[in-house]
């Protein structure tokens, strides 16, 4: 029993599940799968029958069974055929590897079995043994991804791939298949993209792909040029990149290829019919672009330009110019043409309009001259654009006669003038001038006198033989003929004295002028020009003015700065122009470009007197406004002086010492002052003067000295009594022979006492020399005489010590008396200053004093004793003491009361004179006493 | 009739051959030149090692003997180079047409022009008593390109390269075979002085 009812169970089973295999429970196995590829598009398309409408779908690379896809999809059984179908886009060239694939049914609650696989053999199978790399040639968009693979060769082992010059990392796929992904690939160059495989040893294979834009061309705009057939053009847009001829990009127009852009490489199409739309299709591997227009035919009218255009008929101000169209269908249209006329650098554009306009007058030509024509027309209504412009024609108009001249008189004197005209222009000659003709009259004579100029001429000189004015007519002639004359009547010559000139300041380079209306200038006014004080030839300009204008500026053009102008104002009536103003200015000053010339100096006593003249008005280059005078010094200028008065050309420099000296003086205008003159003057002693200096003092010392002299003699016993008084003479105890007179101390003249501090002495004592009286001044350096004290040298005393040999030789050339004492070494002696005479004054010297009545024989014999005895045994007596009750003091006593000089401090008394005594009425004492 | 050209006939074809042989070198240096202009633009060829059969054999004559029968068979080399050269122009113009005018374009011309100034100055050699190899039958553009292993672009690169390749081969076996052509001519020339 039990074992039927497990038998039982098991068939329920197996019935169950035979029934969920058989669609009952579990969908059925889809059947008939088939695959399709699609290998340049890199798609697999599957086929299938089968009952469900979901399945799943797995993909696998055969060799590895690397899963490429595992996906779920729906998919409806196609209702004619019953067939299921997907497709399936691979990232890689299906070549790369075989690929496996299978399926199977899915429903809400099971899926099916799967589908038997269905391999699809890649180019690696080994009966495939050579290298393959793909895709081949691929043309894809900038910026794209995209997959390659390599397929090995047999037997050969793999390095990698090379992306340009750009190494990539592969992947491997199968036993042979390696593969890279290459993202946002740029632009390929000309030739593409290499993408190459390589092995340890070789190049394996490779492939290139070409990376490019889609087209980019814009703008299409169709019109007509026949009034019939239509062109299309557009501009061309970014460029593709794509070079090779299967993927340059292919242009259709309403459907038909457009062979002037695909095979000329223009951006245009033609179509013989007019259409009212347009569509342009652009098209390469890489996209598709798609461009419309739409207009009427008479919207679009672009003609083509003028042909055969010529001139019929050339006059002097006049051409008519007359051309033909191509197009038989433009002789009804209603059109307007543009006229660019060329002449020279200028040029004019004129528009004629009129239907089939093939002919037009140019009015307003200039005579002789040269143009050149364009003509370019478009269609009058709905005006699209101008047409094709014609070639240039030239164009040379005939001559005619020139424009009358501008003509002027200048008068440079009372009798001579010049007639002077303006060149003509080239619009105004009308053609190349053969010459002038300049006719003259005057009241006095009839008829014209006539002469023919040159065309280089344009002034002519005038005389006038008597006062009567001079009528000038000038004309130009031109193979065209003559110009009407030109009529001038002399002015009078008035000069620039003669007239109030008044001072004419520029402004920026000219000069504004204005002037009182003249009721008389009936023909307007005429301004002239010229530089001041010209002669001959001279540039004289002028301006012919309305009568309505009263102020004109003479422009800096005509105008050289730095140079002095004369500017005239004439009325014009139908006589002989009259002067009204004058003017002389500079239309821009300058500094002087030369110095002030003749400059010198004067001395008078210590004044210098600058004088100078000013320069030439032509090297002024301004209104002398003033000098200024520097002083120079060597590095620098001092100014003196600034004299404002340009009339002043001199200076006086005051109070100069006697030196040497430099002047610099400088004329200055407006602009500034110029280089400067210089001139230098060394001051010398005025010597007129240096008499008088020398002479006057001297007179009136000398003057002084009579009146002293005078008062001296009025007022003698008083100056007597005051200075010398009488003087009791001596009680001498002895017989003396000899009549007493005063002792006569005459000085020694060839020793002297000076007091000398030597350093190498004692401060406190002071020592007394002879010295040589030649040697006096020889050594007033080092010695130093006090002959400033007022103290008398005879009352001085000084203690020396003596002993010192240099001092020795000092005094070798003294007398003996005072070698002698110098050089005594052994007595300390204090006297008064009183000087020994010495050996040469024979008598008048010796050791010591002797009285006056001592015989003077044998002095020499006795000086010589003396001297040996004092000098080697006694020495100097003590002179300071005054005893009456010696002998020597006695003798001494004479010469006591006697004036002594204050120089020498010497007795002014001298003891004696010659070998005689000398008597006590002397000069002085005569003087004082009155004697004569 | 050698005996009547005795006296002029050796000083114009030592002329002759000796021009022919400067032309040679001159198309060696330009192909040689070309081939680098080529690598400049495909610059994986530097790495590139040539594989496969030559695409111009010997096989079109047998072994020469003598200098004038290498001059004739350098020529038969030579021509089929010519048309490999002339293949490669129209399939580079056929697909970059003619706008791009570069110096390797220039260059392009350049030897097509003088290579053909020297097959035409070896056959007045070759047709003054020197013999020569048969002519070579012409050249079909497909031909060249059949011969690479594969189609598209590369393979048309790799083509090119061994056009130049086989160009530069020739022109120099040209310029020392006519170089030692004109040393026999010349020797043959003393010793007839």
């Amino acid at each position: 029993m039990q074992g039927w009812v497990t038998l039982a169970l098991l068939l329920s089973l197996g019935v169950k599940r035979s029934l969920t295999q058989n669609g009952l429970g579990e969908p059925p196995v889809p059947r008939g799968l088939t695959s399709n590829p699609d290998l340049p598009a890199q798609t697999l398309s599957l086929r299938w029958q089968s009952d469900s409408s979901l399945f799943d779908l797995e993909i696998f690379h055969t060799e590895l069974m690397n899963v490429v896809l595992n996906e779920t999809v729906a998919v409806k059984a196609d209702p004619v055929t019953g067939l299921h179908s997907w497709t399936w886009h691979s990232p890689l060239p299906l070549e790369c590897t075989s690929l496996s694939v299978h399926i199977r049914a899915r429903n809400q609650l099971s899926v099916s079995q799967w589908s038997p696989l269905q391999t699809i053999p890649g180019s690696d199978i080994p009966v495939k043994s050579e290298s393959y790399m793909f895709p081949q040639d691929k043309m894809v968009p900038v910026g794209s991804n995209m997959s390659f693979c390599c397929i090995v060769k047999e037997k050969e082992d793999f390095k990698e791939i090379m992306y340009g010059r750009q190494e990539m990392n592969a992947t491997r796929l199968s036993r042979r298949t390696y593969a890279i992904t290459v993202t946002n690939q740029p632009a390929s160059g000309n030739t593409g993209t290499n993408v190459i495989c390589f092995s340890q040893r070789l190049t394996l294979t490779g492939a290139v792909v070409f990376v490019g834009y889609p087209p980019g061309d814009e703008g299409l705009v169709c019109e007509t040029r026949d009034l019939a057939s239509a062109e299309c053009s557009w501009k061309k847009g970014r460029d593709t990149r794509l070079r090779m001829k299967r993927s340059r990009t292919k242009y259709t127009l309403n459907g038909r290829d457009c062979l002037e852009a695909n095979e000329k490489k223009t951006w245009w199409c033609s179509s013989k019919v007019w259409e009212e739309n347009w569509t342009l299709v652009a098209r390469n591997p890489l996209g598709t672009v798609q461009l419309t227009d739409s207009a009427q035919l008479t919207d679009r009218v672009h003609l083509l330009a003028p042909a055969n255009v010529t001139v019929v008929e050339v006059k002097a101000w006049s051409a008519t110019l007359q051309w033909s169209w191509s197009v038989a269908a433009y002789k009804k249209l209603e059109m307007v043409c543009q006229l660019r006329l060329f002449t020279h650098e200028l040029s004019s554009t004129r528009n004629y309009g009129g239907p089939g306009l093939s002919s037009v007058v140019l009015e307003g030509l200039w005579p002789d001259s040269d143009y050149t024509v364009t003509l370019r027309c478009g269609s009058k209504h709905s005006f699209w654009k101008w047409g094709d412009e014609s070639g240039p024609y030239r164009i040379h108009t005939k001559m005619d006669r020139p424009d009358a001249l501008d003509v002027w008189m200048w008068m440079d004197s009372s009798n001579t003038g010049c007639v002077f005209w303006k060149p003509l222009s080239v619009r105004k000659s009308h053609g190349a001038l053969d010459g002038y003709e300049v006719s003259q009259s005057s009241a006095e004579e009839d008829g014209w006198t006539t002469v023919s100029l040159p065309p280089g001429n344009f002034s002519y000189p005038i005389i006038l033989n008597n006062s009567s004015d001079i009528t000038v007519a000038v004309a130009a002639r031109n193979p065209a003929g003559l110009s009407q004359p030109s009529t001038v009547t002399t002015p009078a010559y008035r000069a620039d004295s003669q007239l109030s000139v008044s001072e004419l300041l520029g402004t920026n380079g000219s000069f504004v002028l204005s002037w009182e209306p003249n009721v008389n200038a009936s023909s307007g006014y005429v301004v002239e020009w010229f530089p001041t004080g010209c002669s001959g030839l001279c540039p004289v300009d002028w301006k012919k003015l309305p009568e309505s204008d009263s102020s004109f500026t003479v422009n800096s053009d005509s105008l050289v700065a730095g140079v002095r102008y004369t500017v005239s104002v004439y009325s014009l009536s139908t006589g002989a122009p009259l002067l009204l103003q004058r003017w002389q200015g500079y239309s821009q000053e300058m500094i002087p470009s030369q110095s002030v010339s003749e400059l010198s100096p004067n001395q008078t006593g210590s004044d210098v007197l600058l004088s100078w003249r000013a320069t030439d008005m032509k090297q002024q280059r301004g209104f002398i406004r003033g000098y200024t005078i520097y002083l120079a010094n060597a590095a620098h200028l001092d100014l003196i002086a600034n004299i404002t008065d340009p009339e002043v050309q001199s200076y006086r420099v005051k109070g100069l010492s006697l030196s040497s000296y430099k002047f610099v003086v400088k004329a200055y205008t407006s602009a500034g002052e110029d280089a400067g003159a210089t001139v230098a003057i060394k001051m010398e002693m005025d010597t007129d003067m240096l008499f008088v200096g020398i002479l006057v003092p001297l007179g009136i010392m000398f003057c002084c000295l009579i009146l002293i002299s005078i008062c001296c003699y009025k007022k003698r016993e008083w100056v007597k009594k005051a200075f010398y008084p009488e003087i009791p003479g001596p009680k001498v105890p002895g017989d003396w022979s000899s009549p007493q007179g005063p002792l006569d101390v005459k000085p020694s003249p060839h020793s002297l006492v000076h007091i000398v501090e030597s350093p190498e002495w004692d401060f406190t004592k002071e020592g007394l020399f002879p010295v040589p009286e030649e040697e006096e001044e020889s050594e007033n350096d080092n010695i130093e005489v006090d002959t400033d004290s007022d103290e008398p040298a005879l009352l001085r005393y000084y203690n020396q010590v003596v002993g010192d040999g240099s001092h020795s030789n000092q005094v070798s050339d003294s007398s003996g008396s005072s070698t002698a004492s110098v050089g005594s070494t052994q007595t300390e002696i204090t006297y008064a200053g009183i000087q020994s005479p010495t050996s040469s004054q024979g008598v008048c010297g010796g050791g010591s004093y002797r009285p006056q009545m001592q015989s003077v024989a044998g002095p020499k014999i006795e000086f010589e004793a003396d001297f040996q005895d004092d000098g080697l045994n006694t020495g100097y007596k003590p002179q300071g003491s005054w005893q009456l009750d010696s002998p020597e003091a006695e003798n001494l006593s004479g010469s006591l009361g006697s004036p002594t000089s204050v120089t020498s401090s010497q007795f002014l008394i001298p003891e004696c004179s010659e070998e005689k005594p000398q008597p006590p009425n002397t000069w002085f004492h005569n003087l004082l006493s009155g004697k004569s | 009739m050698e005996g009547a050209a005795d006296s002029d006939t050796p000083v114009t074809e030592r002329s002759a051959a000796d021009r022919a042989a400067a032309l040679a070198r001159l198309l060696h240096r330009d192909c040689t030149r070309l081939l680098e202009l080529y690598k400049e633009r495909e610059s994986f060829l530097s790495q590139h090692a040539p594989g496969g059969e030559r695409l111009v054999t010997l096989a079109l004559c047998p072994e020469a003997l003598s200098t004038g029968e290498q001059v004739g068979h350098v020529r038969s080399a030579l021509r089929r180079c010519m048309g490999l050269l002339e293949c490669l122009i129209v399939r580079e113009v056929e697909e970059m047409g003619e706008e791009l005018e570069g110096e390797y374009e220039s260059l392009r011309k350049t030897v097509r022009d003088r290579l053909g100034h020297l097959l035409h100055s070896t056959g007045a050699l070759l047709e003054e008593g020197e013999g020569g190899c048969p002519p070579s039958p012409p050249l079909q553009c497909t031909e060249g390109q059949d011969e690479v292993e594969a189609s598209g672009s590369f393979a048309a690169k790799i083509w090119t390269y061994r056009v130049l390749l086989e160009l530069i081969h020739w022109t120099d076996s040209a310029s020392q075979t006519l170089h030692l052509f004109h040393s026999e001519k010349h020797g043959q020339q003393q010793q007839l002085l």
